[in-house]
């Protein structure tokens, strides 16, 4: 999935792309002025800010469920009305002094507890995707703007590949026919899968402009190996690329996994997770507005925040300043 | 029936959605003429559905929402009576001129037919083309619905229907209006056997492959006008249909119209606008979330409920420890809070606690309740006893298979939950609608236990609720109905005492008499009932869900000039 | 050109062939016995058996994939004797729980997806592209940064959040649309738009943030091209410098993209569809996975990666019509 958000409906669509294949190669910006910047900017500082504190409420998740006295398992019969199919009771969803967000229709359990807990899915699918993309997309695209010929043929059409396939509806097939244990890895494994090919046609476009660069040229004659030059030449070269592509890639895994599951082949339940919160509220929009629009907000914010912040840091590391 | 394994989700989703898992029967409002008054001749009434029907050709359909749907264009020899009748669960004469009447030795029944029956095109129904469409329930491929027929009709093993091996060796047909079947062994409830929604007649040689998938020749008061699968199914009178033939179809309505492949919610609120046509619309049990919108008095008023005719319980393994002892299974008795259930489940208007095998609208049903607790939330304390009792106090962990589906979900939590408290930990093993009952129905691939439901073949005895669930020696490799693998000489012995009984009344009471000592044995836990509420259009007349299923043959609209 | 064009259809039917292959293969490996499903609830393993070698899936991989692959070209049939289900070319399957040719599944709820998918389209256009100019015009301004957040929320917002937001704003609280209802065209026009709109909405928001990103980045970049500058300098009106010089080349790439775009969504917007209940290719693909309707759900995959793939030839196709430049270097 590349590295727009709405990916999930927009199967195949190459207009997310912000960093283009085979763009100049931006000069490295000096860190300090990078830091300076940013923390000028307000936008991305709101946005680190929010992403923190869900990185930490995931963390914390146990220790803020024992502040807040409900498990997120835990059922609350006193809490909804059973004479009216389980409508939570009280204003809002329930929401009050002991159940903050108030609580799931039928069963009475603690939104807020699901939240926080779902929080710790949803960064840990996103952020482990992110990596497995990340290292494949890196490695692949190397090879192949490296060494270049038959070796670039190959991984170039298995991208292609990979890119004109309808990678929400496959994605989908395969996680409803596979087993439901394991889902968690199998979500990264399956977006991992269809997501590296966008980072890698990147690098490999950059790493074909770089090749012809002096410094690389001067490497190869003083008899430095292959590997040698990837590692020590090229790829320190590509880093600020692989920060910009990697802080858009969060957003669109977060969509990803949170889509998987509001669809119902993502994570599997009891487990809480946003998306699949907000599957179970469809029904219940009419009559309790506040179970989806809770976790609504707190996964569409999640998804901001990141989206915004590649985005500053893709103009503070492509233009030098902001 | 429609809890049996291998059949296909479209089947499983059309009963759960449509005629709600077997609806269940109102017995106070089978008296007056329902919220619409009275019936009147004409209009159109509109049927709002989610899922399309599992088959058109009846051979292959056997649901509560296809049945329902069979009983407007088809007709047997006997059928289930009227839902406004007095008992609905009854089982009367339909195209034949009475019940069938059995021989000595009880092994050969014969029908007479009614005389001017006839299809949709004017051609005459004789013995002939009911022997036939009977016929098509042996073909492999066709054949795939009720299993009634099959099971009571004597037929060698190598026959395979009309296509491949000709006429029934097992069915006379001596004259045009007479119909004789040569059982197996004698079955007492074989008027139940030719009510059955395959027990229909059609055109000799007609039916082959997919021709009924997309077409009807219809014996009933409609035939098809126009269908197109997952979209809409139009319905219109069969001009040759005789109402003087006809003691049980109202047929009020000029046509029908099925909308289908509408979501829950859409089909609600729909409901609840009531604009336009809408008005003359009927659907399924309506959701949980709907309940709380339905406070006015004028939504008050058009609000039916119906009693649940199925089971939802928890089956489990009692060939595995731990489930192989006694004091275990009773210690889940006890421990399960149906209170929590009936809430997960959508309140006490869509769920009631069930301590019986048998549901309180199928005949009988006794009532009792061997391991009570306060309020119905469970005794956590006496399960633990038990479990203490057999050296289990430090509880153990079971796999619990599950539907994919967010009811049986929240079912499933709430039993975990109940069950943590007595330091039993429940794995959820979550398995797609598709390939559930198939699963759960292999005993090799089914874990410690499961949540299924159950619900009788036929509401007039618990001949077909009860023992599928407990007879030892139905215990197959695949789709298998004995999930707990129970396989107890007492019962098995007690099962064949029972079925052997000609009066049918006397049998009834020993079969709640018999749901008891199961119960004593504790094979499975019974969960919930799961009654239905419907909100019919406001223009609906005599819109009365009798015990399997809403009757439509005897709806119709208040005012047919309107919408 | 004509080597061109032949290379790249070459290119397409492999990159095709492919496909059919690797989503034949997944299937293959998971799919659910279709013998157990026809078979019914009172099967029997001889049964079973006897429907399988009717079905030919007792038959190797290989042979069921020429089967399948014949099928797609000329059409097959299930099972032999009186039983056998035709299913005319182009078979993609036949699914045995709804009884129905999978093509004809598809074809039947083309026109919806289309509908979607145009709508969607037309107004994704629209504003991406005047957003974008508003944008490169105002470059740096109120109205720039003002459209940037704008886009930036749009492209974060989940669709099926933003979806149930609407309805429920729109259709529970303020009551200005009637609850979505499938009404045709013509039958009742009013209605069959209030219908679509939020759909179209909902599709069209994630996309127009995109494309107008897309299109104040190409205009701000070609008004800095060289030849720009000199058409300036010559004295040409603003208007037709706009017009010849910087439009037409800054909105070329936007076409080409919007060509896979849009042959994408014609496959079916899943998430939309569902959630509003819309009988489309993208509902038909999710509630067969519900039931895991393994054919249905393959026929689609096959469907929108064929529109994909031959989408993406066609705009390449265009492209290289409107800029013969690109010919030389894109077959690398």
């Amino acid at each position: 999935m590349t590295f727009t958000p709405t990916e999930l409906e927009v199967e195949g669509a190459a207009g997310g792309e912000v960093v283009r294949e085979g763009a100049p190669v931006p000069p490295p910006a000096s860190g300090r002025r990078v830091a300076r910047a940013f923390l000028r900017d307000r936008a991305a500082v709101a946005c680190s800010v929010y992403i923190v504190l869900i990185v930490l409420m995931a963390v914390a998740a146990p220790l803020l469920v024992k502040i807040s006295g409900y498990g997120p398992l835990e059922f609350d019969q006193d809490a909804v009305d059973p004479n009216l199919g389980g409508i939570p009771l009280g204003a809002a969803g329930g929401m009050g002094a002991d159940h903050w967000f108030g609580v799931e229709p039928g069963n009475g359990r603690d939104i807020f507890a699901r939240i926080v807990y779902g929080a710790r899915v949803s960064m840990l699918i996103a952020i482990s995707a992110t990596l497995l993309t990340t290292a494949l997309g890196v490695v692949f695209g190397l090879i192949a703007g490296y060494f270049g010929g038959r070796v670039d043929m190959v991984i170039s059409r298995v991208m292609e590949f990979l890119m004109a396939f309808p990678a929400l509806i496959f994605m989908i097939a395969v996680l409803s026919a596979l087993p439901a244990e394991n889902r968690q890895i199998l979500l990264v494994l399956v977006i991992s899968f269809f997501g590296w090919p966008y980072l890698a046609r990147i690098v490999r476009g950059q790493t074909m402009s770089l090749k012809e660069r002096e410094f690389v040229e001067a490497a190869k004659a003083s008899g430095a190996t292959s590997a040698q030059i990837i590692f020590k030449e090229i790829l320190p070269n590509l880093a600020s690329t692989i920060i910009v592509m990697t802080t858009l890639a969060v957003p669109g895994y977060v969509g990803t996994e949170a889509g998987l599951s509001f669809l119902g082949v993502g994570v599997v339940p009891p487990t809480p997770s946003w998306g699949q919160m907000i599957a179970s509220s469809v029904p219940w929009y009419a009559v309790d507005p506040a179970y989806f629009l809770i976790p609504g907000a707190f996964l569409f914010l999640l998804v901001l925040s990141f989206t915004v912040l590649g985005d500053r840091i893709r103009k503070l590391l492509g233009e030098g300043t902001a | 029936m429609i809890r049996k394994a291998t059949r296909a989700a479209a089947a499983l989703a059309a009963a759960a959605l449509l005629l709600t898992a077997c609806s269940g029967g109102d017995q106070e409002a089978t008296g007056g003429d329902g919220p619409g008054g009275t019936p009147q001749t004409g209009g159109t009434v509109h049927m709002l559905q989610n899922a399309d029907f599992s088959y058109l050709d009846p051979a292959r359909g056997w649901d509560g929402g296809v049945n329902a749907f069979y009983r407007l264009v088809y007709r047997g020899l006997t059928m289930q009576a009227a839902g406004d009748a007095e008992d609905p669960n009854a089982v009367v004469p339909d195209m034949a001129e009475s019940l069938g009447t059995p021989s000595e030795d009880g092994l050969t029944w014969t029908y007479t037919l009614k005389e001017g029956l006839k299809f949709d095109n004017g051609d005459p129904i004789t013995s002939a083309e009911l022997e036939f469409g009977i016929s098509r329930a042996w073909d492999p491929e066709i054949g795939i619905g009720s299993p009634w027929l099959k099971n009571t009709v004597e037929a060698p093993a190598d026959y395979l229907g009309p296509y491949q091996s000709g006429e029934h060796p097992g069915i006379e047909t001596p004259d045009e209006r007479t119909i004789v079947f040569h059982l197996k062994a004698p079955f007492p409830e074989f008027d139940n056997v030719v009510s059955q929604v395959n027990a229909v007649p059609f055109p000799v040689g007609t039916g082959a492959g997919d021709e009924f998938i997309k077409d009807v020749i219809a014996s009933g008061p409609y035939t098809l006008d126009s269908y197109t699968p997952g979209s809409s199914i139009k319905l219109v009178r069969n001009e040759h249909w005789d109402p003087d033939t006809d003691d049980v179809r109202k047929a009020y309505p000029d046509a029908w119209e099925f909308e289908i492949g509408l979501e829950g919610a859409t089909i609600d609120e729909r409901l609840l606008a009531g604009q336009g046509s809408d008005v003359n619309a009927i659907s399924g049990k309506i959701q949980p979330a709907t309940l709380a919108r339905l406070q006015t008095p004028e939504l008050q008023e058009r609000v039916i409920s119906a009693e649940a005719y199925c089971v939802t319980y928890m089956g489990m393994d009692t060939t595995q420890a731990p489930f192989d002892k006694l004091e275990v299974r009773q210690a889940m008795n006890y421990a399960v809070d149906r209170t929590s259930l009936q809430t997960a489940s959508g309140g006490n208007q869509l769920a009631l606690p069930a301590t019986t095998i048998i549901p309180d609208a199928v005949n009988g049903h006794k009532d009792f309740d061997l391991y009570p607790s306060e309020g119905n939330a469970g005794d956590p304390e006496k399960a633990k006893e038990l479990l203490a009792s057999v050296g289990l106090e430090g509880g153990f962990s079971f796999t619990l298979d599950i539907r994919s589906n967010p009811i049986m979900q929240a079912q499933a939590e709430s039993i975990q939950q109940a069950l943590a408290k007595i330091n039993v930990d429940v794995q959820l093993n979550v398995i797609d609608t598709s390939t559930f009952y198939e699963t759960i129905g292999t005993p090799s691939q089914m874990h410690d236990a499961a949540i299924t439901g159950w619900c009788p073949d036929w509401a007039s005895s618990s001949s077909t609720m009860v023992p599928p669930l407990v007879d030892g020696r139905v215990i197959t490799e695949k789709g298998n109905t004995n999930i707990a693998q129970i396989n107890d000489p007492g019962i098995n012995a007690r099962i064949d005492e029972i079925r052997a009984m000609t009066d049918l009344e006397a049998a009834n009471t020993e079969w709640g008499e018999f749901d008891e000592e199961v119960m004593a044995l504790a094979p499975i836990v019974p969960l919930l009932q799961e009654p239905s509420v419907f909100l019919p259009g406001e223009n609906i007349a005599g819109y009365i869900p009798n015990t399997s299923m809403t009757d439509l043959t005897i709806i119709g609209l208040s005012d047919p000039s309107r919408g | 050109m004509i080597r061109f064009v032949a290379n790249r259809v070459l290119g397409m039917l492999i990159v095709l062939f492919l496909v059919c292959l690797f989503t034949f293969v997944i299937f293959f490996a998971l799919s659910p016995d279709p013998a157990v499903q026809i078979c019914g609830k009172n099967c029997t393993p001889e049964a079973i058996d006897q429907i399988r070698a009717n079905l030919g899936v007792d038959q190797p991989f290989w042979t069921q994939f020429g089967t399948f692959l014949s099928g797609l070209f000329a059409g097959r049939a299930y099972g032999t004797g009186p039983n056998a289900i035709d299913c005319a070319a182009p078979c993609l399957g036949y699914s045995f729980q709804s009884s129905q040719a999978v093509t004809d599944m598809i074809v039947q709820r083309l026109p919806v997806s289309a509908t979607v998918a145009i709508g969607a389209a037309v107004l994704w256009l629209l504003a991406g592209v005047a957003g974008g100019l508003l944008s490169a015009v105002r470059e740096g301004r109120f109205a720039d940064r003002f459209i940037a957040g704008l886009t930036l929320t749009g492209m974060s917002i989940p669709n099926y959040v933003l979806a149930l937001s609407l309805q429920f704003l729109l259709v529970v609280t303020l009551g200005w649309l009637p609850f979505p209802q499938a009404v045709p065209f013509s039958e009742d026009p009013l209605q069959w738009f209030q219908n679509f709109l939020m759909p179209w909405i909902v599709l069209a928001i994630g996309m127009a943030a995109v494309y107008t990103r897309l299109t104040r980045a190409n205009v701000i970049e070609t008004l800095q091209e060289n030849y720009v500058r000199t058409a300036r300098a010559k004295g040409l009106s603003p208007g037709l410098v706009w017009r010849r010089h910087a439009l037409r080349p800054a909105l070329t790439p936007i076409v080409t993209i919007f060509g896979m775009d849009f042959a994408g969504l014609l496959g079916g917007a899943l998430i939309t569809e569902t959630v509003f209940g819309l009988n489309g290719i993208g509902k038909m693909a999710a509630d067969s996975i519900t039931k895991n309707d393994q054919p249905v759900i393959m026929g689609v995959t096959l469907l929108a990666a064929f529109l994909v793939v031959v989408g993406n030839m066609v705009v390449d196709l265009l492209y290289t019509a409107i800029d013969p430049r690109v010919r030389v270097g894109s077959s690398a």
